[in-house]
């Protein structure tokens, strides 16, 4: 084993991705060969470092906004998938209806504002609520049911506030 | 004496229904009161809404201890005592979009509990939760506000 094979084999050597003979004939020569010795505990370290820093920015990372975000996603795709699947098992008479309304309200001029948009979504879920302001006297809790859109707000019956309004 | 010409009269009368400002629909809330507890039976008229209050609420038992329900006129205000010293104002505003826009408050004592405006769908279901003290093994009041304009 020569310097420049180790050179060659540093980075899987790191890594433990040798086989086993591999791993101890470049450990060997590391031992004998001072700047060889220098490279893999260099490497090391570098490798270590990198490690902690992807462990500590995992650390920080804020994920408590991902999930409401994933699930109004799942609810939209849902959604999408539910209409996609009426649509297809609907009659080929009831497609060509829909094309004609369709075709009316274009000649007509019509577009539906968000307004509209947002009441026919909400439709889709019985017990939908929109929280337009909410407050109080002490900590509470949003809770809201994926399937039926049901709300929960979760307050405690305990003074919290030590009596200061 | 003057008196406001008819003709005036019948505008302003003409505009408020043109504009929506004075809804006509016949509103209906229904406040009914739940207690959730970590054990026990559940009432058998609650068995389609259990799985939904378990997610929500996190207990298992759920037993109706108060039902109301009563014709409100809009932007009046509806008062409605709950157990435990609780008191439900309701202030409904309008229906638009086929959504009931309320104001709500939930009171125990002098603290607001909640305090909010919401807009919730026609003959929909809102929750409140008021956990009392869970060591105490007192468990949890929910409070099932439902609002119907025909």
């Amino acid at each position: 084993m020569t310097c420049a094979d180790v050179t060659e084999l540093l980075d899987a050597f790191v890594d433990a991705e040798l086989p086993p003979p591999m791993l101890l004939a470049v450990a060997r020569h590391a031992a004998a060969c001072p700047s060889c010795d220098t490279e893999v505990r260099q490497l090391s370290a570098l490798h270590e470092a990198i490690d902690r820093t992807g462990r500590a920015a995992a650390e920080t990372l804020d994920l408590s906004r991902v999930w409401p975000a994933v699930e109004a996603r799942i609810d939209r795709v849902e959604a999408r998938r539910g209409f996609a699947q009426r649509l297809r098992s609907a009659p080929v008479w009831g497609a060509a209806l829909a094309m004609a309304a369709g075709a009316l309200f274009w000649m007509r001029g019509t577009e539906p504002d968000s307004g509209h948009v947002v009441a026919r979504a909400a439709a889709a879920r019985p017990n939908h609520a929109v929280i337009e302001r909410i407050d109080s006297n002490g900590p509470f809790e949003l809770r809201r049911d994926r399937k039926s859109g049901t709300t929960l707000i979760m307050v405690s019956a305990a003074d919290t506030t030590g009596g200061v309004p | 004496m003057s008196f406001a010409p008819a003709g005036l009269t019948a505008a302003v009368a003409l505009a408020s229904v043109i504009s929506g400002s004075a809804p006509v629909e016949a509103l209906e809330v229904q406040v009914t009161t739940v207690r959730a507890t970590t054990h026990g039976p559940s009432d058998a008229r609650l068995t389609e809404l259990r799985p939904r209050l378990r997610r929500l609420v996190g207990y298992r038992s759920f037993r109706v201890v108060q039902e109301q329900r009563r014709a409100c006129a809009w932007k009046s205000h509806e008062p409605f005592e709950l157990p435990g010293g609780l008191q439900l104002y309701v202030v409904p505003k309008s229906l638009r979009e086929e959504a009931v826009s309320m104001h709500v408050r939930l009171v125990n004592g002098p603290r607001d509990l909640v305090d909010t405006d919401v807009q919730l769908q026609n003959r929909g279901v809102m929750l409140f939760g008021v956990e009392q003290d869970r060591d105490g093994g007192d468990g949890a009041l929910i409070i099932m506000l439902k609002a119907e304009a025909e």
